[in-house]
């Protein structure tokens, strides 16, 4: 019996795989000819931060297969299952293929002259009558580098507002300004090499086996390969990543601001830390302390230059004396021997540890502060800036670092860690924007929670949301709700797929996704990765950039887009690039990453990229001789900042007995846009379930799949328990997902937020579980 | 019918046992078991819609740490 062209195709889908695991086979003679008429093409996974490298196969005009990208450093070959659903995420039966205008309740199809001509009228009639601060743009960490950076020219350079703010307000932000307040300039010194090199990895909150599985995986390869590898998951609740884990350490939520502060007590205490580097390299700093929560509208921490104080090293152990162990373990849980345990493996010369993180300490009330802390742990051991040896912040969106943070969408910066309100940095870009320094507000936008509150303050007149569903993801977000569907604000939204955003809409535009247009993403560890479109659009869709740009003509800033139709994306990039030169960001030429699976900044003048920054063991930026370096600093000294336990904004009380934490799990990616179409993916996890541990289960006389009530003081959900899941919370605890748009989870969440970097704290509220 | 090529990580110790189990399931056939833990399958369904049902259960056993793709052919499928 012969074989057939399927037999042919499952023998390339086993040398695949077992070229991803490194055992080289050789593909039967005809199974190239069984792939004939697939054109391969690469690019990025469109999900999640990770940035793994895909290669997408198409045929007819269509996507007909996906690899994982053996060529690519990031995921050697090899996606998570959400890969699985790339191609199929745009083939959804409800596409969005041609703008919809609202008459009254229904929304009907218009032309694109008619929606672009409607919304420029009406952001030049706010404009008019209450100036460019009366409208704004709101976009994504999932918009790429081009697309973000029209915007900002767009809002920033043309309309003479800064309200521009990207979703990642709600993920990153928090990062953003830890990594500014402490180095100078954003983003990590290190890189997933790390997961390769390190023997001692500290996770911090962080579900790393559901919401990174391919950088997961292969700090797993790593323990595999290395049976002196340590993995210790600090945690408020127990996953798929604590089984794989050396060591589970439960901690209350808010208890790593009290056990991070603990751990550096001990180090103090008992002479542990790297006394030469702290020297060398470090500062002490204190900030503003007793913050508030941000939850009345308008409130501000407005901590100024000269709420800073100075600290000597003396100064800073004084005031760390009041955070012992016992003291640590009263607030977070966890055990004062513990405690002493942690400061030890933080020191220990012969361990090379890493801490990493991701939304469990940026979505926090005082995220900027943890963030600060477990940068004091590095920077007081000297663990920092050598392979194997890092601080790594995770991030959740494929371009949170490309677009939000590089380009610099949010309300207060400007590409390549410039900020509005400093003006020579406005003057810079605005000669490179070849526009009138002037026309850049030295005043900061709204940020995101005071931008969406605006709309229901009848302060914002129109907002533009672009590939992103504030709509279901805000917290407290029935307020919000209530205020659109009142209509009172002009709203846009361009998406690919109906959502709860564009319910609320007065103009709905379909937009390009991913493939269907070129573009550039910039991943968690600076790796910024190209690609090329490779199928159309469907129907009437239109990419991001095109819709912005046509905007901009309408509203007379067509000038600020003089890029030729061929070169568009290389003429954009060009420009762009201008900013990052000799700034310790510097990026490549446009067609340098059209041959290589991405490049991690800065890029050396040989045109080769960086793996560790500040070091001269791979930084041109430091000098030999230097050794470590932290050039963006000022002075070349970073920040150890005295960061004290502060409450949450609200705890468990008589009333509301649980904690109430949110996050994302393996199969669904953030609001379900995209993985909420793929009907495969719908059913095998179909709704969001309410985790909630065993003994608390029992107590309630709860049994698993009962449907459970879950009320907070904003908001009311029914779901089904999940007893004994993949996932328990500690006792006192219950968690969810937000994926599901049939339920706006995000409506208990409180909107507090963290003073310094206004993201909201997804992660603690309190509320009342009841057996529906 | 979609096609695609797998790699389940599991526990070192348990990866015989979970490839014999695996080798009941049908539209799964296991083509290479590595002695640090990791299986080479390949999953051949009517719809992908089985396909994933059957990675998500995969996913589920027990000392299964991840089940990854590495290539997904799906040409023969009506989007």
């Amino acid at each position: 019996m012969g074989l057939t062209r399927r037999d042919f195709i499952k023998a390339s889908a086993a040398a695949a795989a077992f070229a991803a695991v490194g055992v080289p086979v050789v593909r039967p003679k005809d199974a190239q000819a069984a792939e004939a008429g697939i054109t391969w093409g690469k690019a990025p996974c469109r999900y999640c931060g990770v940035g793994c490298c895909v290669l997408v196969g198409v045929k007819g005009g269509k996507i007909v297969a996906t690899k994982g990208d053996p060529a690519g450093p990031v995921n050697k070959g090899l996606n998570c299952i959400k890969g699985y659903f790339l191609s199929k995420a745009l083939y959804g039966k409800d596409r969005l293929t041609t703008p919809l205008i609202r008459k009254g309740n229904k929304m009907v199809e218009a032309s694109w002259d008619e929606a672009l001509d409607l919304i420029a009228s009406k952001y030049k009639e706010a404009i008019a009558a209450h100036g460019p601060d009366s409208v704004a743009m709101y976009g994504s960490g999932q918009w790429t580098i081009h697309e973000g950076y029209t915007a900002s020219k767009l809002m920033k350079g043309g309309i003479g507002t800064n309200n521009l703010e990207p979703n990642a307000r709600l993920c990153m932000a928090s990062a953003v300004v830890a990594f500014m307040n402490t180095f100078g300039s954003d983003e990590p010194m290190g890189c997933y090499d790390d997961l390769d090199l390190g023997d001692t990895y500290i996770l911090w909150g962080a579900n790393m086996a559901e919401a990174h599985p391919v950088l997961f995986s292969r700090l797993i390869d790593n323990k595999l390969k290395h049976p002196g590898v340590k993995l210790i998951d600090v945690a408020t609740r127990k996953t798929r990543t604590t089984k794989m884990a050396d060591e589970y350490i439960a901690m209350k939520p808010q208890g790593d601001l009290a056990a991070i502060n603990a751990i550096i007590h001990v180090i103090l205490r008992d002479k542990l830390y790297d006394e030469a580097f702290i020297k060398q390299h470090v500062s002490f700093k204190r900030g503003k302390e007793n913050a508030p929560y941000g939850l009345k509208d308008k409130e501000v921490f407005n901590e100024t230059p000269a709420d800073i104080k100075n600290l000597t090293f003396d100064e800073y152990k004084e005031l760390m004396k009041q955070f012992t162990p016992q003291w640590g373990e009263k607030l977070s849980g966890i055990p004062a021997k513990k405690i002493e345990e942690l400061a030890r493996i933080y020191s220990d010369k012969s361990r090379k540890v890493n801490s990493l993180w991701t939304m469990g300490v940026n979505q926090h009330s005082r995220g900027v502060w943890v963030n600060n802390l477990i940068y004091n742990l590095h920077l007081l051991t000297g663990k920092i800036c050598k392979p194997g040896e890092n601080p790594l912040s995770l991030t959740g969106q494929p371009s949170a670092c490309g677009t939000a943070r590089e380009v610099g969408t949010f309300a207060h910066r400007l590409p390549a860690d410039m900020v509005v309100m400093n003006e020579a940095h406005r003057k810079k870009t605005a000669g490179i924007w070849g526009i009138d320094p002037a026309k850049i507000s030295a005043k900061v936008g709204l940020h995101t929670m005071e931008m969406f509150r605006a709309i229901d303050r009848n302060e914002l007149k129109c907002v533009w949301i672009q590939c992103t569903n504030p709509f279901q993801s805000l917290p407290n977000v029935s307020r919000l709700r209530k205020a659109a569907e009142a209509r009172k604000a002009f709203i846009v939204v361009s998406d690919i797929y109906p959502t709860k955003s564009t319910e609320v809409a007065d103009v709905i535009l379909p937009s390009a996704s991913w493939v269907e247009k070129e573009g550039v993403y910039g991943n968690t560890e600076r790796r910024t990765q190209q690609w090329f479109k490779m199928i159309e659009p469907p129907g009437k869709a239109k990419e991001d950039t095109w819709q912005m740009i046509e905007f901009a003509k309408r509203m007379g800033l067509g000038h600020l887009f003089p890029y030729s139709e061929k070169g568009f994306y290389k003429e954009m990039w060009e420009e762009y690039r201008q900013f990052t030169i000799g700034v310790g960001k510097d990026l490549a030429p446009y067609e340098a990453y059209a041959k290589v699976r991405g490049m991690r900044w800065p890029i050396k003048p040989d045109g080769k990229e960086t793996r560790w920054r500040y070091t001269e063991a791979d930084d041109t930026n430091v000098k030999t001789g230097e050794g470590i370096k932290f050039y963006k600093a000022p002075g070349n000294k970073v920040n150890v900042w005295f960061r004290p336990y502060e409450p949450p904004a609200e705890s468990p009380d008589k009333e509301y007995p649980f904690w109430f934490c949110t996050g994302r799990l393996l199969e669904h990616w953030h609001t379900g846009t995209m993985t909420g179409r793929v009907p495969e993916l719908k059913r095998a996890v179909s709704g969001a379930t309410i985790e909630i541990h065993p003994e608390d289960a029992k107590q309630m006389g709860i049994k698993n799949r009962d449907m459970v009530r879950i009320t907070s003081r904003r908001g009311s959900v029914v779901l089904p328990a999940e007893i004994n899941g993949r996932s328990t919370p500690e006792k006192g605890s219950v968690f969810t997902t937000f994926f599901d748009e049939t339920k706006l989870i995000n409506e208990l969440c409180i909107d507090a937020f963290d003073p310094l970097s206004k993201e909201p704290d997804f992660k603690k509220c309190a509320v009342k579980v009841k057996k529906a | 019918m979609p096609v695609s090529g797998i790699v389940l990580n599991c526990v070192a110790a348990r990866v015989n046992d979970i490839a014999l189990r695996l080798a009941e399931v049908r539209c799964l056939e296991v083509h290479g078991v590595l002695p640090d833990g990791r299986i080479v399958a390949v999953i051949e369904a009517d719809t992908v819609d089985d396909e994933v049902a059957l990675v998500s259960e995969i996913q589920e056993i027990e000392d299964v740490i991840s089940v990854q793709v590495a290539y997904h052919n799906f040409e023969d499928v009506n989007a």
